[in-house]
């Protein structure tokens, strides 16, 4: 050999064989990755991380490495990874992407790693269940209100439709919007939220019995009613869910429909802005809650790990403090709201006095097809909005289209 | 002569075309360097206050954006160091050598352009499992590479065929061997080429998301791309944040384009013109 000697050889790989023994010591935690786009929110995400952070100092076998992924992406980039045989352990997954995983078999019972019989679980948890079997745990469900700013409605919130309208109108105007909502594909699933909630608050359904019911009166007279609302000018087109949020929290927007976690996010970002919450002005009281799901990765082998972490979160305290760090929302299992929280959020209320009306953004008894679904109606919705056809056509479009591309009939 | 009026209007579309270009990036320097009142004012804010950069100091303190940016120069630098290492011998065979099949390697190296990287993301990352590929920077410039290597091979051959054959056979004359022609004769002739190639795999692996985003989870090795994209958030997104990091993860691309951008313009119309 020229250059290195053989002697200068075995020292190096002594060395390195010692620097490896030495790492080997101190990483003697196994480590689980949990994706969430929570993560990446700005005003909960660090707060979620500090939480996690919690598990880790009190554990000596586990840690848990957060991995954010923007909201958007996080299914795409999670199915990816679960098709390629690998993927996070754990993942919080919203309702529709949740439903999607099951059927494909990529998430692991979370019954099959231990006991939670114990625990006093929200009325949500029914919707974790899949054929008898807990497929995860609900993280979080927020239910959905009326977010309003009473500077700029001289009325306070409207009781009805009618004087929702009259109200948006009065409030629009002088870069001011009396409301915001999403209306586009690039925010595929906030726009679907967003028809639910019309959907079900004027009394429909996107389907039942195994059929769908896009075309049902009750759904044509919602979309009606969307594509009135957008026809009248008083929201800012274009402006994704993000922008149209700090717009709220600047003082520009009048009235959103939104769940208890926007709530939270408009306290931590301007502590100062007073806004309140009222019941969604909507007929019927049946409105949308985000659920999501906490699951396990059917290819992670760090079972005990993870067994170890969600019997960690489900405790009272670790669930308290989850409850706190994500606003008007509610944790897995019941825990009352602190009188502290309560005065300091007294709109959480509004939120919370809806939790018999909540209902997931799932095709009722076809929710596994949910985001084939969403992909047919938001197409055909966007026809009659900035198309011009009408929402009795496009629906009609949308249930012949979800017969054929979705249930193949 | 040039007709003066023909002139002034040549110089106003080059002044409109530039204004078009440049103004998405004035406008995230303006957006970054905007008070939250002023964000959404009735009246945009046109020119940066210079009070407000402090987000940038903010930035730098909170978030891993040096990082970020470090990583993706080593995915930038290594994805084009690799790709025109592995392109240059198969640019020179595809151009000099008659070999059964030449004409459907070429076609095969084309079509790899036709396949989105969405599409093989599946697959490549069940290989890099198991070649324990996952969560290394050097895996996400093998993944890199391979989408640059095709398209700078044709370039290059497009290239090699302009150098004139009788400089390789006075090489060869003089007892040179065939891969030092390549290095040492053709290379240097086509270094033009090299360049635009270069800037051309250079910019996929900085700009590069869907591998970035897939192939890595460690939040150590994270590129620029996927950490930007992670403040875009379920329920809000920090806008001053997102456009401190977005000027700093443009800037160095235009630096390193301005440095060689001489040389691209002269690869680009290399070999348009022969005889």
């Amino acid at each position: 050999m020229t250059g290195i000697s053989r002697r200068t050889l075995l020292q190096a790989a002594s060395g390195a064989a010692a620097l490896n023994v030495t790492r080997s010591f101190a990483q003697t935690k196994e480590t689980l990755t949990f994706a969430a786009g929570l993560f990446a929110e700005a005003g909960r995400g660090d707060k979620t991380r500090a939480w996690v952070d919690k598990f880790n100092k009190s554990q000596d076998r586990y840690a848990i490495e957060p991995v954010a992924i923007p909201f958007s992406k996080l299914a795409d980039t999670v199915f990816t990874q679960m098709g390629g045989g690998g993927g996070p352990d754990l993942i919080r997954f919203d309702q529709t992407d949740f439903f999607a995983a099951v059927p494909a078999g990529r998430l692991f019972p979370v019954d099959d790693l231990l006991d939670l019989s114990k625990y006093k679980f929200q009325a949500a948890d029914k919707f974790v269940k899949v054929d008898g079997k807990r497929i995860g745990i609900a993280f979080e469900t927020a239910n959905y209100a009326m977010l309003y700013n009473p500077a700029l409605l001289k009325d306070g919130a409207p009781k009805d439709f009618d004087a929702f309208i009259a109200a948006a109108k009065e409030a629009t105007g002088k870069g001011k919007f009396g409301y915001a909502y999403r209306a586009t594909m690039p925010e595929r699933a906030g726009f679907w939220f967003d028809l639910s909630n019309y959907v079900y608050g004027f009394g429909g359904q996107w389907g039942g019995n195994g059929e769908p019911t896009l075309n049902s009166p009750e759904v044509i007279e919602a979309i009606t009613q969307y594509k009135r609302v957008y026809d009248l000018g008083v929201i800012p087109k274009g402006a994704d869910a993000a922008t149209y949020r700090r717009m709220f929290w600047e003082g520009k927007i009048a009235m959103n429909v939104d769940n208890g976690g926007v709530g939270g996010i408009f306290s931590a970002q301007a502590p100062d802005f007073k806004f309140d919450a009222a019941p969604s002005p909507f007929p019927n009281k049946a409105q949308g809650i985000t659920l999501t799901m906490l699951a396990f990765n059917a290819n992670s082998k760090k079972k005990a790990a993870a067994a170890a972490f969600i019997e960690w979160m489900l405790q009272p305290e670790p669930q308290a403090e989850l409850q706190l760090l994500l606003g008007a929302s509610n944790v897995a299992t019941q825990i009352p709201r602190a009188e502290e929280e309560l005065k300091k959020y007294p709109w959480v209320t509004a939120f919370d006095a809806n939790t018999p009306n909540g209902q997931p953004f799932l095709v009722r008894s076809l929710e596994s097809k949910t985001l084939d679904f969403q992909q047919v109606v938001c197409e055909n919705v966007l026809r009659c909005l900035i198309g011009g056809e009408t929402p009795k056509q496009v629906m009609a479009d949308a249930q012949a289209q979800a017969l054929s591309r979705i249930l193949r009939r | 002569m040039t007709n003066p009026s023909s002139h002034a209007i040549r110089i106003a579309l080059i002044l409109i075309l530039l204004s078009l270009a440049t103004f998405p990036i004035y406008w995230m320097v303006v957006t970054s360097l905007t008070s939250s009142a002023n964000l959404f004012a009735d009246t945009p804010q046109m020119l940066p206050d210079p009070a407000q950069s402090f987000n940038y100091a903010d930035t730098f303190k909170h978030t891993g954006v040096l990082v970020w940016l470090k990583n993706s120069a080593i995915v930038a630098i290594g994805t084009m160091v690799l790709s025109i290492l592995l392109a240059i011998l198969p640019a020179y065979a595809l151009s000099r050598f008659k070999f059964r099949g030449k004409g459907g390697l070429g076609f095969v190296l084309f079509a790899t352009q036709m396949l989105p990287e969405a599409m093989l993301v599946v697959p490549l990352y069940a290989i890099f499992t198991n070649l324990a590929l996952l969560n290394t920077l050097g895996g996400l410039i093998l993944a890199n590479t391979a989408f640059t290597v095709p398209v700078i091979t044709w370039i290059l051959k497009g290239a090699i065929d302009g150098v004139p054959l009788e400089i390789e056979e006075a090489a060869r004359v003089d007892g040179c061997s065939r891969l030092g022609i390549v290095l040492q004769v053709v290379v240097p002739v086509v270094a033009p080429t090299l360049a635009a190639a270069s800037v051309i795999a250079f910019f996929h692996g900085w700009n590069e998301y869907v591998f970035a985003q897939t192939l890595v989870s460690s939040q150590e090795l994270r590129t620029a791309s996927v950490g930007l994209a992670s403040f875009v958030g379920e329920l809000s997104t920090p806008i001053h944040t997102v456009m401190a990091i977005g000027v700093m993860y443009t800037l160095p691309a235009v630096l390193f384009y301005l440095m060689v951008q001489r040389y691209v313009v002269a690869g680009m119309t290399a070999g348009s013109v022969k005889g």
